[in-house]
C-alpha cells in the first residue's frame, strides 16, 4: 500500500513538473491584458495590487477588506452617488459586478475498485455585486449557480441544480461613529471615522458584518480565499461515494453526526464549519487595534443551534520583505450537531450536542514565499450517555500550506492536511492528504490549474474518505 | 426555516445599526485630539508652497540666530506674544484670536517647521485663521527668510526644548501622516519607509517596479533635476495619481490599472499629512535650503515640423536602444536593462500612454524627459536638449501611441 502512495506522489511530481515547464514556456507569449476586474475596476487597480494571486489577499489586500472594500484611509467621500456622478451609471453597474468561474476541465480519479476518468466543464458561476455605498457602508452578495449541487432529504442525498445567493451575502458598516455618538472620542481618516487619537490608542472599526458572513478572511489561516480549491463531494445510489479534499483543520471532524432531524441530513466530516461554511447567516465585528491587533467576535447560525466565537490576529513585522501573523479563536456551538440514535446509528437521535472549538493559525509572508497552517481541536458536549463506548468525542485536524510565486505567472502550492478524526468509532477514519498545484496565470485574473492530490493513508474501501488513492485535476478559474 | 430566522434577525440588526449611525454621526475633526485647536490655532498643514520649506537644523540652536530673533521678536513680536512668549503681551488680549503660548510644550511639539514658518510669513492672511478673526501681521514682506527663521528659533527656545525642531524629534508633529501611513503604506513600504514591505515581491517577483525607498536618494518622480530628492509636490501628485503599470487583467471597462492605487479621495489636508511623514524617512529634505525645480513652460502648438524633428530626435538621443523604433519598448538594449536595485526593468511601451508612471500629458512627458526617472536607466535629457527640442520629442512620444497619434496625424493634415 505504501509503495502505491509513493508511486502516486512520483506521479504527482512529474504531472506538476511538467505544467509548470509549460507554464515557464508559455508565459512569455502570452499577450498584455486589456482591463481590469471587479473591485479593482472601480479602483483602476491591478489584481495584484490586494492579493498575492487571486483570490489570496496579501496585507494591501487584508486592509482593504477590513476597512470594508475602501482603499485604506481614502474611502470616496460621496460612495454611490458619486461613482454614479462621475463615471455614470452604466460604469457603476458595471465596477459593481463581477463574474467568477471555477471548476474543472479534466479529472481523473485513480481507486483500486473504480478508477474515474472524466472532462468536466466549469460548472461553478457567482456572480459578485460589491460596492461601497457609503463612505461607513458597503455590500457584498454572492448569486451562486451550481448544476451539480448536493442535496440531502430523508437520509438520501442526490445532485440537483442550484441559483442562490452563496456562502456571502452581507453589508459591513463601520460603527466607529456609533461609537463617537456615544462618547468615544473619534477621528476621521480619509472619510471614515476612527476610534481613538492620533499618537494614542487608534481602532478602526469596530466594523459590524452582517447577513451571510465568513469570519475566515480575518483569520491567518484564510480558508474562504484557497488557492488549493476543494474538491467536489461524489454521491451515487443516494450515498456518499467520496468526500472532498478540503482543509481538514477547518472541518467537522466528527463521523455519525446529523445536521437536523427533519431531513436526516448527514453532518459530513468534511464539512467546513464556521469558516468556510457554506452560507451562514450571523453577524460579525471585527477592528483593527493600533494597527496590530486584529480583534473579532460574533455568532453564526449552525444547523439548529448557533455558534458564537472570538478570535485575535496579531500582526507583526512587515520589514525587510517579510511579514507575519498570528491568530487564535475560541468558538462554542450551541447545539450546532445532532448525535445519531443511539439505538439505530443511521439515524439522528433527540440529543442536540455543543461543540467547543478552538485552534491557532499563523502565517509567514518572506518575498515570495507565503507559508500559513493551522491547527483546530474540536470537542463535543452532551452525548447521550449510550454512546459514551462507541463514540470519540475528540477530534483535531492539521492543515498546512506554503505557495511560492515561482515567476509573475506562476504560482506553485503544496498542502498538507491531516485529520485525526472524533465519532462513531466503527466509522471513523484519520485522513492524511498531500496535494500539489501548479496555477498558471496568463492573466491576473485568470487562472489555469494542474493540481494532485494524494492519499497518504491506505486505501480504505468502505471509507469515503480514503476509497482513493490519487486525485488529478485540471481546472480554470477566472474573475471576470 | 432556521436561516430564515436568522436572516430576519440579521436585517433587524442591520436596521437598528443604520438607525441609531445615522441619528447623530459625531462631529469629527481631520487631526483628532492631537492637533486639537489651542487656543483657537488649527495645526493644518502647511499649503504645497510652504511644504518645502525646512529650516536648516542649526538654525534652532545657534546662539547667534537666536540672539538675532530675539531682538526681532521684542520689537515686532512681544506686544502681542507677550515679553514671555506666553501669548500675553498687551495687544494680544483683545484680539478675537489669542496669540499661542509658545511655554506650552506639547503645542509648540506639534507645529512642524514648514508650519511654523507659514503662519509667520502669511500671518493670519490665510484661511483658516482669517475666518477666526486673526490679526497677526504677514511678515514675510518685512522680515527675510533668515530673520522668520531666526524669530522661530528665538520662539522655540520658550518650549524648553533644546534640540532642533524637527519631527524625529518631536514624533507627535507627525502622528496623523503615521497613523495613515500605517493604514494605506506599510504592507508595500514596510515600517521604516525602506520599499520592503511584504507586497512588493509578491507584485512583480524579481523585476521592477518595487515600491519606493523613502530613505534613499533615488526617487522616480521630480520635478527636480536628476539625483535631487523631489518637491512635496511632486510626493502629492505620486500620492494623488498613484503609479500606472503594465500588465494587468483581462476585463472590460478599462481606464488604466494601477499598481499603486490612486489615494485621490483621501482629503487634500491627510495627503498633506502623509506626506509630511514620508518625508521624515529622509533628513534629506532638512538639508537642503533651495529646492530647484524644472520649469515646464507652457506646451507649445503641435506642428508636422516638431514632430520631425523629434522623430530625428527619438534616433539621434538612441531612445531608440531601450524604446523600439516603434516605441515599444522593444529595444536592442531593452532585455538588459536594469534598476538601481540590479532588478531586471521594463523599456516603458510609448505606444500605451496611460501607462506611463510619470503621467502622459506632454507637459508630463517633458518634465521625465528633462529631469529622468532616478534609479531607472532612463536619463535626464537637461543637459543635452533645448527647452524646445524636449517639445518636439516629447510630441513625438506621443505620436506614437494610437489615442495621440490620430492627433498627431490631424495636426499634420
Amino acid at each position: 500500500m505504501l509503495e502505491r502512495s509513493f508511486a502516486s506522489v512520483a506521479m504527482a511530481a512529474a504531472l506538476v513538473g511538467s505544467a509548470v515547464g509549460i507554464a515557464l514556456v508559455a508565459s512569455p507569449r502570452v499577450p498584455p491584458a486589456e482591463g481590469v476586474p471587479a473591485f479593482a475596476r472601480q479602483y483602476d487597480l491591478q489584481c495584484n495590487a490586494c492579493h498575492t494571486r487571486p483570490p489570496r489577499l496579501n496585507r494591501f489586500g487584508e486592509q482593504f477588506h477590513m476597512t470594508g472594500f475602501q482603499i485604506p484611509s481614502a474611502a470616496r467621500p460621496d460612495g454611490l452617488l458619486g461613482s454614479l456622478k462621475d463615471d455614470g451609471p452604466v460604469k457603476t453597474l458595471i465596477d459593481s459586478l463581477a463574474l467568477r468561474i471555477e471548476g474543472g476541465l479534466f479529472e481523473y480519479t485513480e481507486s483500486p475498485r473504480a478508477t474515474e476518468t472524466k472532462l468536466a466543464p466549469p460548472d461553478e458561476i457567482t456572480l459578485f455585486v460589491a460596492r461601497p455605498l457609503l463612505p461607513d457602508l458597503s455590500i457584498f452578495v454572492e448569486i451562486e449557480g451550481e448544476p451539480n449541487a448536493v442535496a440531502f432529504e430523508k437520509g438520501r442525498c442526490f445532485t440537483r441544480g442550484q441559483v442562490g445567493l452563496g456562502k456571502e451575502a452581507f453589508f459591513m458598516l463601520n460603527l466607529g461613529g456609533l461609537l463617537g455618538a456615544l462618547g468615544a472620542p473619534t477621528m476621521e481618516m480619509g472619510g471614515q471615522t476612527m476610534v481613538g487619537k492620533h499618537g494614542g490608542f487608534s481602532m478602526h472599526g469596530p466594523m459590524l458584518m452582517a447577513g451571510k458572513v465568513d469570519p475566515s478572511t480575518n483569520f491567518s489561516y484564510a480558508t474562504n480565499r484557497q488557492l488549493i480549491a476543494p474538491t467536489e463531494l461524489e454521491v451515487e445510489h443516494g450515498e456518499v461515494e467520496r468526500l472532498p479534499v478540503v482543509p481538514y483543520a477547518f472541518t467537522s471532524k466528527f463521523f455519525g453526526l446529523f445536521k437536523n432531524r427533519d431531513a436526516r441530513e448527514p453532518q459530513l466530516v468534511t464539512d467546513q464549519v464556521m469558516y468556510n461554511a457554506p452560507g451562514a447567516p450571523g453577524a460579525d465585528f471585527h477592528a483593527m487595534i493600533n494597527d496590530v491587533l486584529l480583534t473579532q467576535v460574533g455568532f453564526l447560525s449552525e444547523n439548529e443551534g448557533f455558534n458564537t466565537y472570538g478570535a485575535l490576529r496579531l500582526d507583526l513585522l512587515d520589514r525587510r520583505e517579510l511579514t507575519a501573523s498570528v491568530s487564535a479563536f475560541f468558538n462554542w456551538g450551541f447545539g450546532v450537531v445532532r448525535a445519531p440514535d443511539p439505538e439505530d446509528l443511521e439515524h439522528p437521535g433527540g440529543a442536540r450536542l455543543d461543540r467547543m472549538r478552538y485552534g491557532v493559525a499563523a502565517n509567514v509572508r518572506w518575498r515570495e514565499l507565503d507559508v500559513y497552517g493551522g491547527v483546530i481541536w474540536d470537542r463535543l458536549y452532551g452525548l447521550p450517555g449510550e454512546l459514551g463506548r462507541a463514540f470519540d468525542r475528540t477530534a483535531a485536524g492539521l492543515t498546512f500550506e506554503v505557495d511560492y510565486l515561482a515567476h509573475e505567472k506562476v504560482l506553485l502550492s503544496g498542502r498538507f492536511d491531516q485529520l485525526w478524526a472524533g465519532g462513531l468509532k466503527e466509522q471513523k477514519r484519520d485522513g492524511s492528504v498531500l496535494s500539489l498545484q501548479v496555477k498558471f496565470y496568463p492573466w491576473q485574473n485568470v487562472a489555469f490549474f494542474v493540481r494532485d492530490s494524494v492519499n497518504l493513508r491506505g486505501f480504505v474501501e468502505d471509507s469515503p474518505l480514503r476509497n482513493w488513492r490519487n486525485q488529478f485535476f485540471i481546472g480554470i478559474d477566472w474573475d471576470f | 426555516m432556521q436561516n430564515g430566522r436568522w436572516s430576519l434577525m440579521a436585517g433587524a440588526m442591520a436596521v437598528l445599526a443604520l438607525a441609531l449611525w445615522g441619528t447623530n454621526p459625531p462631529p469629527t475633526r481631520a487631526n483628532g485630539d492631537m492637533h486639537e485647536e489651542k487656543g483657537g490655532h488649527a495645526h493644518v498643514p502647511a499649503p504645497l508652497e510652504y511644504a518645502d520649506v525646512h529650516v536648516p537644523l542649526s538654525v534652532w540652536t545657534d546662539p547667534m540666530m537666536i540672539a538675532r530673533g530675539k531682538e526681532i521678536y521684542t520689537v515686532r513680536c512681544a506686544v502681542c506674544h507677550g515679553d514671555q512668549g506666553d501669548g500675553k503681551g498687551p495687544a494680544g488680549l483683545a484680539l478675537p484670536l489669542k496669540p499661542p503660548d509658545f511655554r506650552d510644550k506639547d503645542g509648540v511639539a506639534e507645529m512642524r517647521d514648514n508650519y511654523w514658518f507659514w503662519r509667520v510669513s502669511e500671518g493670519g492672511q490665510v484661511e483658516p485663521f482669517k475666518s477666526k478673526g486673526s490679526a497677526m501681521p504677514p511678515w514675510k514682506g518685512e522680515l527675510s527668510v533668515e530673520d522668520r527663521w531666526a524669530v522661530m528659533a528665538y520662539q522655540h527656545t520658550y518650549s524648553g526644548h533644546s534640540g532642533p525642531h524637527v519631527p524625529w524629534e518631536h514624533p507627535d508633529s507627525v502622528a496623523m501622516g503615521r497613523d495613515i501611513y500605517a493604514m494605506a503604506c506599510i504592507p508595500c513600504h514596510g515600517v521604516a519607509g525602506k520599499g520592503d514591505g511584504s507586497v512588493g515581491p509578491m507584485l512583480a517577483p524579481r523585476r521592477a517596479p518595487q515600491p519606493r525607498d523613502f530613505t534613499g536618494a533615488q526617487f522616480k518622480f521630480r520635478s527636480t533635476p536628476s539625483g535631487q530628492l523631489p518637491t512635496s509636490g511632486d510626493l502629492f501628485r505620486t500620492i494623488t495619481e498613484g503609479v500606472r503599470s503594465g500588465g494587468g487583467p483581462m476585463t472590460i471597462g478599462l481606464r488604466g490599472h494601477r499598481i499603486m492605487p490612486a489615494f485621490r479621495h483621501m482629503p487634500v489636508e491627510q495627503r498633506l499629512e502623509v506626506l509630511e511623514y514620508v518625508k521624515t524617512f529622509n533628513r534629506g529634505f532638512w538639508d537642503r535650503v533651495d529646492v530647484q525645480t524644472v520649469t515646464v513652460p507652457t506646451p507649445p502648438a503641435m506642428t508636422p515640423e516638431r514632430l520631425a524633428r523629434g522623430k530625428q530626435l527619438y534616433a539621434d538621443a538612441e531612445c531608440l536602444a531601450c524604446h523600439g523604433d516603434r516605441g515599444r519598448g522593444d529595444g536592442p538594449s531593452a532585455p538588459t536593462l536594469k534598476d538601481n536595485r540590479e532588478l531586471a526593468i521594463a523599456a516603458a511601451d510609448l505606444t500605451q500612454p496611460q501607462r506611463f508612471k510619470n503621467g502622459d500629458r506632454p507637459q508630463d512627458v517633458y518634465r521625465t524627459l528633462m529631469t529622468g526617472l532616478s534609479g531607472t536607466p532612463m536619463p535626464s535629457y537637461a543637459d543635452s536638449l533645448e527647452p524646445d527640442q524636449a517639445w518636439d520629442l516629447a510630441y513625438f512620444v506621443l505620436s506614437l501611441s494610437v489615442s495621440h497619434g490620430r492627433q498627431a496625424r490631424t495636426a499634420d493634415r
